[in-house]
């Protein structure tokens, strides 16, 4: 939701991998369930359809 | 820095101090890779993010061993030659090294970080590799040092969670993109609920 508010869309997680457990200095994050991510969005090509985003959503359209 | 950027939003975090903090980590990475951090780095963590050999292949051993992302943001799609790629958070340019290498010859890179040990290493790595179509800046994520709608790919590894002001980085990311520019971006995702006494402990954005 926070990428589609900053103005992106289409965004779409590719990768999960636990890249912390087993570090030389395994820390806090192993204990809070941190793994990493790859992701990606876009640009839409005009403001309607970043609109259309907001609003599957259900987001407030800025200006409505 | 600019006076409204010294506070996040809400946390109560002093960000130069957070950034300092941060800094102190990351040159330890850029001048003694080999001590051991609380994250995996170097090749051993390429091999677990799946970075493919070929894209290694090359690519000056000090960028590799400096590395520290926490995904693989050029596994989304490779980017194309003459594309311009901004890389947030380039630290020894590993990321940067493989995109330039793919958007040549008319293509271009621009790394950019904070840490003043990293870019040196970066920009080291970049003359030695050949790559005169990448350069690297200091800046700070929420603030880059480019244009408005100069790139068509934006990546990022492992440095939007260390910054508290996400909505300012993604907001910089849009500015610097053109119309249906992309970003592809290695982060973290924290599956436990995080109690508000450790966000607001620097040492754990830190280390």
């Amino acid at each position: 939701m926070t990428l589609v508010m900053a103005g992106f869309v289409d965004m779409t997680i590719t990768q999960r991998m636990d890249v912390f457990t087993g570090a030389p200095h395994e820390g806090s994050a192993v204990n809070y369930g941190t793994v990493g991510i790859t992701f990606g969005a876009r640009l839409p090509l005009s403001t309607a359809e970043w609109h259309a985003a907001l609003k599957a959503l259900n987001c407030e359209i800025p200006g409505s | 820095m600019k006076n409204n950027h010294s506070h996040d939003q809400g946390l109560g975090l002093d960000i130069n101090e957070l950034r300092s903090a941060i800094q102190f980590e990351y040159e330890g990475l850029a001048v003694a890779p080999e001590k051991g951090f609380h994250f995996h780095t170097g090749r051993k963590l390429a091999d677990i993010l799946g970075y493919p050999d070929h894209w290694l292949d090359g690519i000056p051993e000090s960028a590799i061993e400096s590395f520290a992302g926490t995904g693989n943001p050029l596994s989304i799609a490779e980017v194309q030659p003459g594309e311009h790629v901004v890389d947030v958070g380039s630290g020894a340019g590993l990321d940067s090294l493989i995109a330039a290498r793919m958007v040549a010859p008319a293509g271009q890179v621009i790394g950019v970080d904070m840490t003043p040990a990293m870019l040196e290493k970066a920009r080291r790595s970049a003359e030695q590799a050949g790559l005169d179509h990448l350069s690297f800046r200091h800046g700070y994520g929420e603030e880059l040092p480019v244009d408005d709608d100069w790139a068509d790919v934006v990546i990022s590894n492992g440095v939007l969670n260390l910054m508290p002001e996400k909505t300012a980085g993604l907001q910089e990311m849009k500015r610097v993109l053109k119309p249906n520019g992309r970003i592809q971006i290695g982060d973290i995702l924290v599956q436990k609920e995080v109690p508000l006494s450790a966000k607001r402990d620097i040492e754990l954005w830190s280390g």
